[in-house]
């Protein structure tokens, strides 16, 4: 029983770093831009299949893929920020964004479909497959490698932000937008930056989401409905929270199922109300997300 | 009277709804201090937010030394010397004082320069150095300011536009806040000022702009304005009639 609810644990905690790197995306894109990215779960589905396609058809390893879809992704991320999120100003500006995001979401799906079709697929390699024996434990290689990738991005994202210039940037817009272009900071060019930063996390998240689940272009709602939730729970806009959020919710979510794997999708809901009831602001959230 | 710095003409501007300011018009004179004073909702900040190009007016021109403002993105015109302190407080308040100031420099590329300016302009504001480490937000409103006035500094602008510096602070704060607005005039900046205590700031200041409604209704010296009798009543609670002001 202890061994089990400790295996749970780890695998709730290698799951969680993965899932940490998407949501860390999402909420910097919030922090920033004061939008949801709805869309962001199709991305996560839109990364997975482009490492599919470059591992399928061109034998490309998956973690080798990555150069290339986080780098494309980025791009994506950029085009949706040009083409629909840039212009939307004004007091209906959040609102609008939430659609116009739901219709990216839409229209990557439909793309999807056409190109891949409707059916499951999963990623394949030797290491999605074998395991690694460490501590009396089972883990398959793939978590492992999936959390080194997501922990060295995520100090990589926080270096970013915390010790350069764009990142001050960045920062600085999230906190005041209107005081950081008084200080001549660009800050449709940090939307656009920070657009393209949280898409491009997609990449690996997509990656490893679709080496550990079988997957099909209608996945990406099951994972926005969790991001959220895991955002909401760090504190909107909070980086520290998102981390920390990701790795409960998984956590709990992977020692729920020992019990009872039927409720540990409501257990993972659950618990995000009831950590609200408590602190409405969630984990690391303050009080105002961000100055007016 | 000396030569312009900032001249305004004909200036149209509005948030998409109507127009805020219907036409505005004045000078403001190289190495003074300018005071705009007017009731609440005159469209002061409008006008400020239209000098420094985070508003772009609809109609009229705004010139700087002969060069035109209007159609320049806030970066360019804080290029040109001209920075704006706003109304609400405009630190990251989760960045340190150190942090903040630093990124008032953000357009200078060459670091060593940017070092150079914080050195500048901690002597400028002792106090300053001393909050250096601290999160801005934990800062009194009156700190804040002057670590907004220091951030300002850290270009060495030509123009400085200052919003009500003393909204919400003591009497006492108030005086620092106006002092330290004096002391940035008297190191070379002109200044354009708008200050919801008249009196406090058209006492300090060289020339008196009265705005209403979104246009000019009287300019003159801060004197003339100060003591002119219908502005006295209108604004300034009718007591400074006879112009003899304690303090
Ligand atoms: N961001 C905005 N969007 C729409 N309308 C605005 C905005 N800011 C100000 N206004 C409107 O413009 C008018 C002028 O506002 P402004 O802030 O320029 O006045 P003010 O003279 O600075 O007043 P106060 O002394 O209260 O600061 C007001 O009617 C106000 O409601
Ligand atoms: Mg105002």
């Amino acid at each position: 029983m202890a061994r089990e609810l400790i295996h749970a644990i780890v695998d709730g905690i290698l799951t969680g770093g993965v899932y940490a790197l998407m949501a860390v995306g999402l909420t910097l894109i919030f922090g920033v831009l004061d939008i949801i990215n709805i869309a962001q779960g199709v991305l996560v589905i839109l990364g997975a299949y482009l490492s599919y396609s470059l591992s399928t058809r061109a034998h490309i390893d998956l973690f080798t893929g990555l150069l290339i879809t986080i780098p494309v992704m980025f791009i994506i991320g950029v085009v949706i920020h040009w083409a629909f999120i840039r212009r939307l100003r004004g007091t209906e500006r959040t609102s609008m964004t939430l659609l116009v995001t739901y219709a990216v979401a839409l229209i990557i799906e439909g793309v999807l479909y056409k190109v891949y079709g409707a059916d499951d697929v999963q990623l394949q390699a030797s290491y999605t497959t074998s395991s690694v024996h460490i501590f009396g434990f089972y883990l398959p290689w793939i978590f492992i490698y999936g959390f080194i990738v997501a922990v060295c991005l995520v100090v990589a994202l926080y270096l970013l932000l915390y010790r350069t210039r764009l990142g001050r940037s960045v920062r600085a817009t999230m906190q005041d937008e209107n005081a950081a272009r008084l200080v001549g900071i660009e800050v449709n060019r940090v939307a656009a930056l920070t657009f393209g930063i949280g898409v491009a996390v997609t990449a690996v998240g997509g990656m490893f989401f679709g080496a550990t689940n079988a997957f099909n272009p209608n996945s990406g709602y099951d994972l926005i409905s969790r991001l959220l939730a895991i955002i909401i729970l760090g504190g909107l806009g909070s980086i520290g929270g998102a981390l920390a959020a990701s790795v409960f919710m998984l956590t709990l979510e992977s020692v729920v199922t020992i019990w009872q794997p039927t409720w540990a999708i409501a257990v993972f809901y659950a618990a995000l109300v009831l950590v609200l009831l408590i602190r409405p602001t969630g984990f690391l959230g303050r009080k105002a997300v961000r100055a007016q | 009277m000396s030569e312009a710095a900032l001249a305004l003409d004909g200036v149209v501007a509005g948030y998409g709804g109507g127009d805020v300011l219907r036409g505005v018009t004045f000078e403001v004179p190289a190495n003074q201090i300018t005071c705009v004073v007017g009731p609440n909702g005159a469209g002061k900040s409008t006008l400020m937010k239209a000098i420094s190009g985070l508003l772009k007016p609809r109609l009229g021109t705004v010139t700087l030394n002969g060069e035109k403002l209007i159609g320049k993105s806030p970066r360019q015109i804080l290029k040109l010397g001209v920075v704006q302190v706003p109304q609400n407080h405009s630190l990251f308040k989760d960045m340190t004082v150190r942090e903040n100031i630093d990124l008032g420099g953000y357009i200078l590329s060459d670091r060593a320069q940017v070092a150079k300016r914080i050195d500048a302009v901690f002597d400028l504001f002792p106090q300053v150095r001393d909050w250096a480490g601290q999160r801005a937000g934990e800062l009194s409103g009156g700190q804040q300011r002057l670590v907004e006035f220091a951030r300002a500094l850290m270009l060495d602008p030509a123009l400085i536009l200052l919003d009500e510096p003393s909204m919400g602070l003591s009497p006492l704060v108030l005086r620092s806040v106006l002092d330290a607005a004096r002391q940035m005039n008297a190191n070379g900046a002109t200044i354009l000022l708008v200050e919801q205590n008249a009196r406090a700031g058209l006492k300090l200041s060289h020339r008196g702009v009265v705005m209403e409604n979104g246009v000019v209704r009287l300019t003159g010296t801060g004197t003339e304005v100060l003591n002119h009798p219908e502005i006295g009543e209108l604004y300034l609670g009718g007591a400074v009639k006879n112009g003899a002001q304690p303090g």
